[in-house]
């Protein structure tokens, strides 16, 4: 089977963040960028099925600016994928989900496609919106939030779970499809290092170059980010003093209750 | 803005869910005078057709199709798409539900819509153009979005907008034959539903309050208490990683970076240090309260209240008050 799986570069967790001279960003100097969150996940539930099924092939497509994209494929690879695809873009270009899809759409297409991994959303923008988006594109299913993927060899078909309110919707579907991952059900692997070198070698398929949109995606760019700034800071808990325990609900509950209003 | 404004409704049992009221209320503000088209799928809709046409929107159609009970983005895309085509819609409003965030980015790509998703506030400009915030980087930033152009599709973050009440007057509400699909792929189908149990409460992404454990209840079986407090609270109870890593509760309970982010009204954590894998799946809650015994646990920078003590007294006086202010 060709598995397809999409990944990002996004800042490391704990990078600290800091509007751009316009505010409209985040500024990117100095930021360190690593494959991480759902789309680490979707990398460990790709490799986890090739390991089941045999014969079966990973490729690892992005969608951004050099030099963090084709970095974080080359992370993809050393954790295991066998090839990977870089639809290479402009910083600007990689904040538009929609333009993203288009080009992740088409760098898939390129083979055949049977099963498309993207984690639920990425760890930056939060958006969400490129899985389903692909798939549109594609013209295959989706679906996610998706847990406990697998292949039924006898069946010839997945089975999975939805991971939705109230809980989990077991589901089968037939390939092609596009999943979105909620998070792997194991802890993701760590490359080895024999693996990262080999990884610095391997070559990177370039995608063809997006191309010119069409109306609909002329109207789709007209999202425009104008404005990116952090919250007001955190000044700390307000401490409950108190000498029984009974003392701290009480005082607790009159706070939540008068000056937080936030008690039902 | 020209045309009107478009939410699709989604259902649990018979009732429109909370998230899809929400969608009403925020849509209600955008639509202005263009009117507001609410749409549902799948059979037996007329209570919850009812329901909503009561709570502003001008018309309520529903399409009463078996096919659309299963929810497959890929159909419900098709139908939402053509049901907007054919109104002329200007923007289309989407639920922050699991399903509603599944739609967002299909229907934005088959309606060629610009899109954002996530939105905690939205506003229109006098020139229509409209202008959206969502939290991003777990809560740390805040972006702003401008939507132009004739079609958006805007999806929205749970708890963050009221729910409509029901003064105004009531809608119609009209029965439309399955709009034209288009091409509709190879589609999967619903096996069986593994529900929480019964009396559990509501779930993490809809409460309104959520309790919170981590590695300070020192054992499985004192989730009871926090479940009493959930309870007190009509809340729901979730954990941190290291309890759904030790087994003490299923990974659908963790919050946090790999599990799940949350914003309800009110968060109360309880016996958890604040490592930042936890903090970002609920730092943009309204209202934090920590109760920890240890005052120097990161939590207590980012909660609003904190209670330093012994969480198996704290925790029980709290329940015990909070059933007394409430009279339950």
């Amino acid at each position: 089977m060709e598995i397809l799986v999409l990944v990002k570069p996004v800042p490391d967790p704990e990078t600290r963040l800091r509007p751009n001279a316009a505010g409209t960003g985040l500024d990117t100097e100095g930021v360190k960028w690593v494959l991480a969150g759902y789309d680490e996940s979707a990398v460990e539930q790709a490799l986890l099925l090739k390991e089941a099924i045999a014969g079966s092939h990973v490729r690892a497509v992005a969608f951004g600016p050099a030099p963090r994209t084709e970095e974080i494929l080359r992370s993809a690879l050393a954790l295991g994928c066998d090839a990977a695809t870089w639809a290479e873009a402009s910083g600007e270009q990689a904040l538009d989900p929609l333009l993203a899809a288009q080009a992740l759409a088409q760098a898939c297409s390129t083979g055949p496609v049977e099963l498309v991994l993207v984690g639920k959303q990425a760890l930056d923008d939060e958006a969400g919106l490129v899985g389903p988006a692909v798939a549109e594109r594609l013209g295959i299913a989706d679906y996610g939030p998706v847990v406990d993927l697998r292949w039924d060899v006898s069946a010839g078909q997945f089975t999975f779970a939805r991971a939705i309110e109230g809980g989990l919707e077991r589901m089968t579907a037939p390939a092609p499809m596009l999943v979105c991952l909620q998070q792997a059900w194991n802890d993701p692997r760590t490359a080895k290092l024999q693996n990262v070198l080999k990884a610095r070698r391997t070559a990177i398929d370039r995608a063809p170059a997006l191309s010119a949109p069409s109306a609909p995606e002329a109207a789709a760019s007209s999202a425009r980010i104008s404005g990116f700034r952090l919250p007001p800071p955190r000044t700390g808990a307000k401490m409950i003093e108190y000498k029984t325990p009974q003392e701290a609900a009480e005082k607790l509950v009159r706070l939540l209750r008068d000056e937080a209003k936030t008690l039902p | 803005m020209s045309g009107p404004v478009l939410v699709v409704v989604e259902r649990r049992g018979r009732d429109p869910v909370r998230s899809s009221l929400e969608a009403i209320g925020a849509a209600r503000n955008l639509a202005g005078g263009t009117g507001l088209v609410a749409v549902l799928l799948g059979s037996d809709l007329e209570p919850a057709a009812r329901i909503v046409a009561s709570l502003g929107a001008s018309k309520v159609i529903t399409v009463p199709d078996r096919r659309f009970d299963t929810f497959h983005a890929a159909l419900w895309a098709g139908a939402v798409v053509s049901m907007a085509q054919e109104l002329l819609v200007s923007t289309i409003v989407v639920a922050g539900t699991t399903n509603g965030r599944q739609l967002t980015g299909r229907l934005a790509a088959r309606w060629g819509a610009a899109a954002v998703s996530g939105v905690t506030e939205i506003a229109s400009t006098p020139e229509g153009v409209l202008v959206a915030l969502r939290p991003i980087f777990s809560g740390r930033a805040i972006q702003e979005v401008r939507l132009e152009g004739p079609r958006r599709v805007v999806g929205l973050r749970p708890n963050a907008f009221p729910e409509p009440d029901a003064s105004g007057p009531v809608g119609t509400v009209e029965e439309h034959p399955v709009p034209e699909l288009g091409s509709t792929p190879a589609l999967g189908q619903r096996i069986a539903f593994e529900g929480a149990a019964a009396g559990a409460g509501p779930d993490l992404a809809e409460a309104t309050v959520i309790v919170s454990g981590g590695r300070g209840l020192k054992a499985p079986e004192n989730f009871r208490l926090l479940e009493e407090l959930a309870a007190s609270l009509g809340g729901a109870v979730g954990a941190s990683r290291a309890v759904t890593d030790s087994g003490w509760k299923p990974t659908s309970y963790q919050i946090g970076q790999t599990g799940r982010t949350v914003s309800p009204q009110l968060y109360i954590a309880v016996g958890i240090s604040g490592a930042i894998q936890h903090l970002v799946g609920m730092i943009s809650s309204r209202t934090i309260v920590a109760i920890n015994s240890d005052p120097n646990a990161p939590i207590f920078k980012v909660a609003d209240y904190g209670v330093v003590g012994d969480l198996f007294q704290i925790v029980p006086a709290l329940t015990a008050e909070i059933r007394k202010v409430r009279g339950i």
